[in-house]
């Protein structure tokens, strides 16, 4: 499998200030690798140095086999970038800006034939100004995709969006999975990165925290599955303590940590006690989410704060 | 560089453009009403004659014969009072700020060889007043020669240092030009490029194989096409509505383009420096603002105080407006070179400054 993206001991100050801090990546041809953190992880600045939009402080970045700083004219030629907080022209139709961006490129793909892929053919002719967030996004990866690249950055494509534009934005992504470009995608979103990724990067002060596929990042980093014990009365709390397992109070529910596999026939035992009463149980899987609060101490929206 | 960049970059702009109406308000529709509103003001100043309030207490053939003589000056339009009224109320009620009063006993003075006396009322705050003392003191003088039997020994013949005649707007609309074109230029450069980084643009164009020259070279382009726009739409309507006396030739052409990519550079100055959106608009006004009432667009430099004019000399629009005033309407060819000469070594000085510092990578 051909290596698409070789970064080694990649380095960014400003200043007294640390972007990132030493990070190596590597990610292969036909996957989708996101980066996924906070704001202010060094999510875009790793990624932008990637697409050769800032100069690195000290390391090393190969992309396509191009060296970053020797390589920029071949590299921008094979990527497709859609940028933190991209809005295109507002009075060209999208038919216009496509065709703007592509004008660009000695090589490029057919207008309709990127409106077809990012299903947009009833807007074709809609003033970018007027689309919707959701809209707006896909046609900006419309336009990353213009010069047909093999590698496409997609800076953090669904903040701001509502649940359904994401998820329309998240299409998008799977098909170009399914036409096996590489993907980068940077998100502060763990759901995102754990739908759509082959491979994660948790990135937090400049560093990543964590890499490998979601399931082994969870595997890893998780604290296994949890069973919800929802509407507990304090005589399940009082059972679950005094077998010794591991367990917390939240809003009325019943967290138990299932440490093994006899752990959820042990708690089954103890809900079965005759002043025992509860609403009902469910099991929740551990989430990249839980995995950032084990490695940070935070929840992801605090360390964003 | 590649032509190709630069024509696509310009076709999307001439889209753009055009479906903004504001942009076409501020281009076309702005400077036009200026000339509308301050040609009315304008075109008939010195022609119109001053309203004269006259109560004429005599009635007899020596104030009819002052009168009459007042009338053909042509410079005042006499208004009559009714001898019956109390004039210091009339003045009161009417807000008169000319008024002259002809004594019941005016014609028998004049008869007898008494002194005759007039009253002349002025407000002397009304720019006006000195036309109608003009008026009222040369006719009596010209009374007192006839009825003297005196000849007129010292003449005067009245000669135009100007070949031609001009107008008010003829000094007004090359100056709104110049405006106009700064205008733009500063304002459509400076809020592009805060909006497209605010928007991520640069960043996207950035990984595209344009460069930035050749971004800016396609808008300096446009912004070229604008001002022949501007100035053919501005010259257009002053020649066929107020018929203005201009013409278009090589230092006007010359003046344009320099202009525009001086002011263009101006713009994208100002948008490298501030680069908050809304900072850069204040700043682009702080810059023009001034150089719009300094730099002799609405009144000739001259009735500005010397310390005005030595700031309306460091200000570019300055030379641009007068280059293109002794090049359109008064044919100085080489006041309006050497006006050019400054435009250009500025917008030389500017372009290269601008090229040197818009980048769109980011540190």
């Amino acid at each position: 499998m051909d290596t698409v993206i070789e970064v080694r001991n990649l380095v960014k100050r400003y200043g007294d200030l640390v972007a990132v801090n030493g990070i190596d990546l590597d990610v292969n041809a036909g996957e989708v690798y996101s980066i996924l953190g906070p704001n202010g992880a060094g999510k875009t600045t790793s990624v932008e140095i990637m697409e050769c939009l800032r100069k690195k402080t000290s390391g090393e970045v190969r992309i396509l086999g191009h060296d970053i700083e020797k390589g920029q004219k071949e590299i921008r030629r094979r990527i497709g970038v859609l940028p933190q907080s991209f809005n295109a022209f507002d009075y060209l139709t999208v038919k216009e800006n496509i065709e703007y961006f592509g004008g660009l490129f000695d090589k490029n793909i057919a207008t309709d034939e990127l409106i077809a892929a990012v299903q947009l053919e009833d807007k074709r002719d809609a003033w970018f100004i007027n689309l919707s967030g959701g809209l707006k996004q896909r046609v900006g990866v419309a336009i990353a995709m213009v010069n047909d690249p093999d590698l496409i950055f997609l800076d953090e494509p669904t903040t701001g969006l509502d649940p359904k534009a994401r998820r329309e934005v998240w299409e998008v992504i799977r098909k170009l999975k399914s036409q096996n470009k590489t993907v980068i995608l940077t998100t502060h979103y763990m759901e995102e990165a754990e739908v759509l990724s082959d491979h994660v990067a948790i990135m937090n002060d400049g560093k990543f925290i964590a890499m490998g596929t979601p399931k082994q990042i969870i595997d890893r980093y998780g604290s296994g599955s949890t069973c919800v014990v929802k509407g507990a009365n304090p005589a399940a709390a009082e059972a679950v303590r005094s077998a010794g397992m591991f367990h917390e109070s939240l809003n009325g529910d019943l967290l138990v940590r299932l440490e093994n596999k006899g752990s959820l026939a042990k708690l089954i035992g103890l809900l079965s006690g005759s002043e025992v009463t509860y609403d009902e149980v469910l099991i929740k899987g551990s989430t990249l989410e839980d995995v950032f609060l084990k490695l940070t101490g935070k929840k992801l929206a605090e360390a964003e704060q | 560089m590649k032509l190709k960049h630069v024509m696509v970059d310009l076709r999307g702009q001439a889209r753009s453009f055009f479906r903004v109406k504001s942009n076409l308000f501020w281009v076309f529709a702005f400077p036009l009403l200026l000339i509308i509103i301050f040609g009315a003001i304008f075109s008939n100043l010195g022609s119109e004659a001053v309203t004269l309030n006259v109560q004429d207490l005599d009635q007899g053939p020596g104030s009819q014969q002052l009168l009459a003589a007042l009338n053909e000056t042509g410079m005042v339009k006499i208004k009559f009072i009714s001898p019956s009224a109390d004039l210091d109320q009339h003045i009161k009620d009417n807000s008169l700020a000319h008024v002259m009063v002809i004594p019941a006993n005016f014609s028998s003075d004049l008869a007898g060889n008494t002194t005759a006396m007039v009253e002349l009322r002025l407000d002397e705050t009304v720019s006006t007043s000195g036309t109608v003392f003009n008026a009222v003191n040369g006719v009596v003088n010209a009374m007192n020669l006839y009825m003297a039997g005196g000849e007129q020994h010292i003449a005067i013949e009245m000669g135009s240092i100007v070949q031609k005649r001009f107008t008010f707007l003829d000094f007004f609309v090359p100056g709104i030009i110049g405006l106009t074109i700064m205008t733009t230029c500063v304002f459509n450069v400076q809020g592009t490029i805060s909006r497209f980084r605010a928007n991520g643009i640069f960043r996207k164009l950035a990984t595209t194989p344009m460069t930035p020259f050749e971004w800016l070279l396609s808008r300096i382009l446009w912004h070229l096409f604008i001002s022949f726009l501007t100035l053919a739409v501005i010259m257009g309507f002053g020649v066929l509505i107020f018929g203005m006396n201009m013409s278009v030739n090589l230092p006007v052409v010359l003046m344009i383009v320099a202009g525009s990519a001086m002011f263009s550079a101006l713009g994208m100055m100002v948008a490298r420096f501030v680069k908050n959106e809304e900072t850069a608009s204040m700043a682009a006004n702080a810059i023009t603002f001034p150089m719009m009432f300094l730099s002799g667009t609405f009144f000739q430099l001259e009735m500005m105080p010397s310390y005005l004019q030595q700031i309306a000399a460091v200000l570019p629009l300055t030379y641009m407006s007068q280059g293109l005033r002794d090049a359109m309407v008064y044919d100085n060819q080489a006041g309006a070179y050497f006006n050019l000469a400054v435009v250009a070594v500025i917008g030389v000085i500017f372009v290269i400054v601008a090229v040197l510092i818009t980048k769109w990578e980011e540190e």
